[in-house]
């Protein structure tokens, strides 16, 4: 009598292993695998040591000597970028350099190019940078140091003039990498490109309407700020950012928390010690969370720099506590409903007078693992020389130049309707700088302060939350 | 169980559907070394996927007992230190509870909503298949394009959620009380209608005797639904909630765009610390051992979920009481 076995159906003797287990744990398999895969899909490259390109140069400058070289930029969309893109085909046509430039929104700038980085693959020559990222992508190997190209005059036009960038920005794009050590020595990782002074922004048509005048210290600030405040009419009296990332802490935030003469970390027998805890620091901070509360959008939580300025544009907040160059381009006729109404003022004083103020500058690197290494310096000597950046300030959206040349010329010129902008910029020049320690761990220990802040927004108590966070934030920076 | 054929039934390789008799076809016989070499040959692509999936996570595991950042790009075996760091920060295990509540609730509200709308939509009426299209659009878009759909639509100054409601500019949906229940309700939004559709399928290939049977005995709707309708649903509906159970135990990307896991930790899910570790701050190994942490679990709730959906297969069969 014949007889079949059913498919699956296991023959005698064999593992008692069913189509349907065997498929079970597959899928168990598969569903549980998945998870870590996709995290190591970012396989990493080992340590970088590319050789530095300057000392290949040899001979006498010459715009053209990277002629038919195509050249990749990684930027990302901001007022400094769109105004030199009209001006990208003159770059082309001076040096024969071809540009292919790729942008990445904010959000994800700095992801992308962390993995790309990290992956080591030189897809892109120059990528703009904010100079706190040097902290982090410097010990790596990922930058190339300038240092060297800007002293070869092969390699660098006799124009060019380095020193005509204001110092503090020399001084914020140069570190040594040693825990301890402040900006201003080490190697030169970066070009500043364009800067921002953390001031007041304001609805200066509102508050002359009113006879209002912009407070000069902190108390007054915050009661002004109470006092604009009508959530019926949809108007509130400061907007300022909120939203868990560390470029929270950075503009209004770090800017009066120096006014108000706290410091992030101190030196102490060879090892930082965080004082995001001190009696002034957490003193501030109730200041600071009770004002957003109070005065502040109601999603505070989320608010990023684009959303504190839309509503100042739009007129729902009447002030603004963020970079200078943010808000300048609302002022810009038909760019927002409030456009020619906004004034800037330093904002409040320290207790002492003091204007000490938080700098953020964005700037061009140069990939370490270039290949094209000539063509990447020809094209970051010539965005940040006098003659490009000058016709970028003309473009109408690029504030703060960094040169003190195009300073004082072009851009000054382009003032006359921005009240308030020149004086502000001449109060807080003298005392603005980079107000944090630089430390490779600036990313991760500056997030976390940005989220013990929401959780003081939440409701946590100041004390308590600062204090865990300046434990946590003391042991990760001297790891 | 095997299967016997009768004993009337002509031996198999003479069965043919030809009345004048089977025909014999001369066939080149198939060398050996092919007919050996045939199941390897078909085993090759789910071997390749195999290794595809499991080189990256060999990697990952090797990572996670390293000190591989980019601070430190040659790093040091350090063993179990990535883990016992991880273990004893509070941030790891307000992570666990948020990624363990988004789970349940979302799983739970998904599994009851998707099992209700599957038995509205199984009633045939044109209604319920005009739904049956319309249902299935949230399930068409990306879950980032919707964590940033559900973002505009949550901001408090204009968002469309207040509008409407006529809450004014006064509540804040992302904040760190109301985060939590504003990511869950924007997964909701994306996967009931997910669990419904498969449940549907499954309501449709029952079978129709023992619900025609109920009928004829008079059964009501409810008693029907209890004893009949949901034991043999059973498997299906384990089905769904096996998938979505994994999937929210995973869950990033609406979470990160709405949230970026705030306020404060309100909403970092596991998925979000390690990215946060990894891709933010740089430090591999510590985001591969936060991974392996999770993979641990999901393998074990996987595990536990697919035996229990054994049983109820067995059980809807009835081979199993």
């Amino acid at each position: 009598m014949p007889r079949y076995r059913p498919q699956g159906a296991a023959r005698p003797g064999a593992p008692d292993l069913s189509r349907r287990r065997f498929l079970q744990a597959a899928g168990l398999t598969g569903l549980s695998v998945g998870v870590p895969s996709a995290l190591s899909s970012c396989a990493i490259a080992p340590a970088v040591e590319a050789e530095n390109g300057a000392s290949a140069v040899t001979g006498s400058f010459d715009w053209r000597a990277a002629e038919g070289t195509t050249l990749r930029l990684l930027q990302t969309p901001h007022p400094y970028q769109k105004s030199f893109q009209p001006l990208l085909a003159e770059f082309t046509e001076l040096t024969g350099i071809e540009l292919e430039v790729d942008l990445v929104p904010e959000a994800d700038y700095y992801t992308k190019l962390n993995i790309e980085l990290a992956g080591a693959t030189g897809a892109h020559d120059v990528f703009m940078l904010g100079a706190y990222f040097i902290w982090q992508y410097g010990p790596p190997g990922w930058l190339e140091d300038l240092g060297p190209w800007i002293e070869n005059s092969a390699a660098t036009n006799a124009e060019y003039d380095f020193e005509d960038i204001f110092q503090g920005l020399r001084d914020a794009t140069k570190w040594d990498f040693q825990l301890g050590s402040p900006i201003g020595q080490g190697g030169q990782w970066a070009l500043p490109w364009g800067f921002e002074n953390n001031v007041v922004a304001y609805n200066k048509a509102y508050f002359d309407r009113r006879g209002i005048k912009p407070a000069d210290d902190f108390e007054n600030f915050i009661q002004l700020a109470v006092d604009l405040t009508d959530r019926s009419e949809n108007r509130y009296g400061v907007a300022f950012r909120g939203s868990k990332s560390w470029a929270t802490i950075h503009p209004g935030f770090m800017t009066q928390y120096s006014r108000e003469g706290a410091v992030d970390y101190e030196l102490v027998d060879g090892e930082l010690q965080a004082r995001m805890n001190s009696p002034e620091a957490v003193d501030f901070v109730r200041k600071w969370v009770d004002l957003a509360h109070r005065a502040g959008p109601v999603g505070w939580t989320t608010y990023t720099y684009p959303d504190c300025t839309n509503d100042l544009g739009d007129g729902t907040a009447m002030m603004v506590y963020d970079a200078d160059s943010a808000t300048y381009p609302k002022n810009q006729p038909g760019a927002s409903a409030e456009a020619g109404n906004l004034g800037w003022h330093p904002g409040p004083a320290g207790p002492d007078g003091n204007y000490d103020t938080n700098l953020w500058t964005w700037c061009l690197a140069m990939n370490s693992v270039s290949s094209n290494k000539l063509a990447a310096w020809l094209f970051m000597q010539w965005a940040t020389g006098k003659e490009a950046m000058t016709s970028a300030v003309q473009q109408g959206a690029f504030a703060d130049p960094v040169r003190q040349s195009v300073f004082d010329g072009a851009f000054k010129q382009t003032l006359g309707g921005f009240p308030g902008y020149l004086e502000s910029f001449e109060t807080v020049i003298d005392s603005s700088t980079i107000q944090f320690t630089p430390q490779s761990k600036f990313f991760d220990t500056t997030e976390d302060w940005a989220v013990a802040v929401q959780d003081i927004f939440g409701g946590a108590d100041a004390q308590e939350r600062l204090d865990s966070l300046a434990r946590t934030n003391t042991s990760k920076v001297n790891l | 169980m095997t299967h016997t054929l009768p004993d009337n039934s002509p031996p198999i390789e003479s069965r043919s559907a030809d009345p004048e008799g089977p025909r014999t076809r001369a066939t080149k016989p198939v060398p050996q070394w092919r007919r050996g070499a045939r199941p390897y040959l078909l085993a090759l692509p789910a071997l390749l996927l195999t290794v595809g999936i499991l080189y990256p996570f060999g990697v990952g595991a090797f990572y996670s007992v390293l000190n591989y950042g980019a601070a430190n790009p040659t790093p040091d075996f350090v063993g179990l230190d990535n883990f016992s760091s991880i273990l004893g920060d509070q941030q790891f295990w307000t992570s666990v509870r948020v990624t363990m509540m988004f789970a349940l609730l979302a799983t739970g509200v998904e599994t009851v909503l998707g099992v209700g709308i599957a038995l509205l939509l199984n009633r045939a009426s044109l209604v319920g298949r005009i739904f049956e299209k319309v249902l299935i659009m949230p399930l068409m878009i990306a879950p980032v394009i919707a964590g940033v759909i559900w973002s505009l639509m949550y901001n408090s100054q204009f968002g469309v959620l207040n509008y409407v409601l006529g809450l004014g500019n006064s509540v804040d949906w992302l904040s760190a009380d109301n985060a939590l229940w504003s990511v869950i309700l924007v997964d909701i939004w994306i996967f009931t209608p997910f669990v419904a559709i498969l449940v549907l399928a499954g309501l449709r290939s029952l079978p129709k005797e023992p619900f025609e049977a109920s009928d004829v005995d008079g059964a009501g709707w409810w008693f029907r639904l209890r004893t009949l309708q949901l034991p043999m649903l059973w498997p299906y509906i384990l089905v769904a909630v096996i998938f979505r159970f994994m999937d929210n135990l995973k869950i990033f990307d609406h979470v990160y765009v709405l949230t970026a896991g705030g306020p404060g930790l309100a909403t970092r899910t596991l998925q979000i610390g390690a990215y946060e570790d990894s891709i933010i701050n740089l430090d591999y190994s510590r985001g591969s051992a936060y991974m392996f942490v999770l993979w641990v679990i999901v393998f074990i709730t996987a595990r536990f979920l697919v035996s229990a959906l054994g049983k109820a297969q067995r059980r809807a069969a009835g081979s199993e009481g």
